[in-house]
């Protein structure tokens, strides 16, 4: 049996020029415009929408927990997995949307407490 | 594909065992059922696995056994034919047994699956958390 030596692949050099990050060109403007009264541009917006996806999301999941709840009750439930499953979903989305909440009123109250 | 990956692809999971499961039960229920040589004997239900290309498993087919059976000889029976014999299903006892023990294993693995990928997700959402 004979030993190979091991080629390590040389480790890409950092770049010398920064790569600009996504998304700060659209935080950019708001920063650099003196007008600063005029809102958001765009960003906020997203995060609204993002948000609101994942309420809908949310509520589907729990309608289709609900259903299988109550199609357990009637005797109606083909497989049990199928609402542990569904519950088990909607819990956790529950929790998620709770965690993105708390976190969002922790950065308002964070705002908030800024001294000016 | 979303984030509920594998809660979904162990509930595929959950399925295909309970299917496999009820098969099972429908053949071990049957194994007694004898019907007169002029019909074809109960025929047993083997379920048949495929992989989902969106991820987890999906019974892809019910194969039956042999309508033949086995012919025994039991001329007290109400149904033997002219020379006492019946027909019986051609199933295994002892590999249903031991099928039944592979199915209810499997589906306390995937349930063991979904617990832990709860786990999981609880344990992401409590990053960042104070």
């Amino acid at each position: 049996m004979s030993i190979t030596p091991v080629q390590f692949p040389s480790f890409p050099t950092a770049p010398t020029t920064p790569t600009p990050v996504a998304g700060a060109d659209a935080i950019a403007p708001s920063l650099t415009s003196t007008n600063g009264v005029s809102g958001p541009s765009g960003s906020g917006e997203e995060f609204g929408s993002m948000v609101l996806d994942g309420l809908d999301r949310l509520e589907g999941l729990n309608d289709r927990a609900d259903n299988l709840a109550v199609q357990a009750a009637t005797g109606k439930l083909d497989n049990i997995h199928d609402y542990t499953i569904a519950a088990s979903e909607a819990s956790v989305a529950t929790q998620l949307t709770v965690a993105l909440r708390n976190k969002a009123v922790d950065a308002f109250n964070e705002i908030m407490r800024m001294q000016v | 594909m979303g984030a509920f990956d594998a809660l979904g692809i162990a509930n595929s999971a959950l399925g295909a065992h309970q299917t496999w499961l009820d098969a099972i039960a429908d053949n071990i229920a049957n194994i007694n059922t004898v019907e007169p040589t002029s019909q074809t004997a109960f025929q047993a239900t083997y379920v048949q696995f495929g992989a989902d290309p969106n991820g987890g498993v999906e019974v892809t087919g019910l194969a039956k056994g042999d309508p033949q059976g086995r012919l025994v000889s039991d001329p007290g029976n109400p149904l033997a034919d002219a020379d006492g014999y019946v027909r019986q299903p051609d199933i295994d006892m002892a590999s249903e047994m031991g099928q039944l023990v592979m199915a209810q294993r499997g589906f306390q693995a995937a349930v063991q699956v979904t617990k832990t990928a709860q786990d999981t997700y609880t344990a992401a959402l409590q990053i960042g958390a104070r």
